[in-house]
């Protein structure tokens, strides 16, 4: 893969620099005393941007737009709620968040992939709000009046914000390593045309339960870190429609199929619903539906797109003032 | 269960199969020209039963009539929003990404503006038909599920003499068949496709206005009826108006008969995986079936 190594040097030289000083820099913050509210916003953003990413590995490199995310993010939750509940460390119990979101996984991929573009899109509006339905009528989770986990000790802000911080670094690496691996230009290969795919010997049915499975996990994990943090889940909450929305909407805007747009989107949408949603409670919807129209229409790579087309006519007008001054 | 109780039901199935079919016809022959699955359809029943509330509220105009009136004024509306978004989008004779996900950026701008506009709280039309009933010996039938019905098969009735007789149902259906072998023929294909999705759009109001006189409302409204007329179309096999109402009347007596067997907080959980049952069975779904007929073309 002489192609691939050429990319991953280019990753390599410059882009890891600008993911390590990030990394760096949201680590040592709230040791620079931000403030409780500052680390709270920034706590959710991360897990949006666990979220955000996971989509990403199946929406935006897989092109399989799904809309039924909140079922893996609600079923890590009410994962992780029960085995806190039940003793486990919590670090085990987001493991088996993930392990259980992964394994639903697969009886929800193996018919719902039988589907193209916007039947699967259709068909997995279909599961989540089944499942949506039947967790709010389940009496062992406490129904539709919700789950409250009972954990001892004082409420540390700050190792909840390291344990989002540690998982989105990991999301972010499986989302590179998944769009310069080969693994990954299968799944380009399989967004693009699935029967040429098929016909240079990728199975595309494979290739998409593969990354639905990665992405199941991510996003349990990070509806496992929620639900330690808020204490309470319900039904209506992680498992609601609108959950499933916005974890769709961050990487659209952001940028589907990039590394980097995923997580801006996340990080922008985290921080701006939380705030709007005090002041405005509907708002930030109308917002981000105006620009996902927006984006389909002039922008299909989101925020990302955007940048780069900033950087283009920036060096455009620097080579040209350059140019001038010479001549 | 006796005669009665299952006559009873029966009846019961019938009169929101009605509503159903009305419901989903908007989406269908929206999907039928532009092969655009409408998610916004839901944000457009929502504004036609605030529409249709508003009416009544205000200038004492009775539901029926307003749902009446909501056709026309959804009818520009949709034509409104073809002109401004759906034509931007590249044509495609598949369903597209891009497509769907515009519809639902505009749903998600209808009801965010529904919610900003009237609230969250629930809403409902009360007239005096909501209460009483008829007695047709030992069947009971609601008056305003009556009321709510006739219109509805009326609609579609029209609807149906319009597709048959008339010069734009026959393009509509030309369109629906082949989209090239259309225009190669002499249809404006643009023209048409922006009076179907103004049409679909009139449906879709008029629709919720009637839909409103049966159920509560919030701006969130919709979004049951909308995976209901996924169910129904989907079933009824995405192109055909009789087809849809097959699909109405199976989902109706599904969901009606259920309650015998189900407790009734799990019977949305019934459209819904009826809904993924529906594409899935249908062999390759039916992107697939359409992928193939238009190989040859």
């Amino acid at each position: 893969m002489r192609a691939t190594s050429v990319q991953m040097g280019h990753f390599l030289n410059y882009r890891v620099a600008a993911w390590g000083t990030t990394l760096i820099v949201l680590g040592i913050l709230p040791g620079c005393g931000i403030g409780p509210n500052l680390t709270r916003l920034l706590f959710t953003a991360l897990v949006w941007i666990i979220t955000s990413v996971a989509w990403n590995l199946l929406g935006g490199f897989t092109g399989q737009v799904s809309f039924g995310f909140a079922v893996f993010y609600g079923l890590g939750a009410y994962t992780a709620a029960m085995g806190i509940n039940g003793g486990l460390n919590p670090l085990a119990a987001f493991a088996i968040s993930g392990l259980a979101a992964a394994i639903a996984s697969i009886p929800i991929g193996l018919p719902t992939f039988r589907l193209r573009g916007p039947y699967f899109a259709i068909a997995t509006i279909g599961v989540s709000e089944a499942v949506r339905v039947v967790m709010t009528n389940l009496s062992f989770t406490g129904g539709a009046s919700g789950y409250r986990i009972a954990e001892h000790g004082p409420f540390r802000p700050l190792e909840h914000y390291y344990t989002a911080l540690g998982f989105a670094g990991v999301a972010v690496v499986i989302s590179a390593w998944t769009h310069y691996s080969k693994f990954g230009l299968s799944l380009q290969a399989v967004r693009e045309d699935e029967e040429a795919a098929a016909d240079i010997g990728v199975n595309p049915l494979k290739a998409k339960l593969m990354v639905h499975l990665q992405a199941a996990a991510l996003t349990g994990i990070a509806g496992g870190v929620y639900a330690r943090y808020a204490a309470y889940i319900h039904p209506q909450g992680v498992f609601a429609f609108h959950t499933s929305v916005a974890i769709l909407l961050m990487p659209i805007i952001g940028g589907a199929g990039t590394v980097a747009g995923p997580v801006i989107g996340g990080f922008v949408y985290g921080l701006v619903q939380e705030e709007l949603v005090a002041a405005f409670p509907q708002f930030h919807l109308l917002l981000y539906g105006a620009l996902l129209i927006v984006i389909i229409l002039f922008e299909p790579r989101g925020v990302v797109g955007w940048l780069g087309k900033l950087r283009v006519f920036i060096e455009r007008t620097w080579r040209k003032s350059a140019a001038a001054s010479v001549g | 269960m006796d005669t009665t109780d299952f006559a009873n039901l029966l009846v019961s199935a019938l009169l929101l199969a009605g509503i159903y079919a009305a419901m989903s016809v908007g989406m269908t022959i929206i999907y039928g020209v532009m092969k655009i699955v409408n998610l916004a359809h839901a944000g457009f029943l929502m504004l036609g039963a605030y529409f249709v509330l508003e009416l009544y509220e205000r200038l004492n105009v009775d539901p029926l009539v307003g749902s009446l009136l909501a056709f026309p004024v959804f009818l520009v509306a949709g034509m409104l929003v073809h002109w401004l978004l759906v034509k931007r989008i590249p044509v495609s004779d598949q369903p597209t990404l891009a497509s769907l996900l515009l519809m639902f950026g505009l749903w998600l701008v209808l009801q965010n503006i529904g919610y900003l506009i009237w609230g969250n709280s629930d809403r409902s039309i009360l007239t005096p038909r909501t209460l009483s009933s008829w007695h047709l010996g030992p069947i009971t039938i609601p008056t305003v599920r009556l009321t709510v019905f006739i219109p509805a098969v009326c609609s579609l009735g029209l609807l149906e003499f319009v597709l048959r007789r008339t010069w734009y149902g026959r393009g509509v259906r030309a369109l629906m068949q082949n989209r090239y072998a259309g225009r190669l023929a002499g249809i404006p294909v643009e023209k048409m496709a922006r009076l179907t999705f103004g049409v679909g759009i009139g449906l879709a109001g008029a629709a919720g206005g009637l839909l409103a006189q049966l159920y509560s409302f919030s701006p969130d409204f919709g979004h049951g009826f909308l995976l209901r007329s996924f169910v129904i179309i989907v079933l009824g096999g995405l192109e055909s108006f009789w087809g849809a109402a097959a699909g109405a009347m199976v989902l109706a007596l599904v969901e009606t008969f259920i309650i015998l067997v189900l407790p009734a907080g799990y019977q949305p959980a019934i459209a819904f995986s009826l809904l993924v049952l529906a594409l899935v069975v249908l062999p390759g779904g039916i992107a697939g079936i359409f992928a193939k007929k238009h190989r040859w073309a």
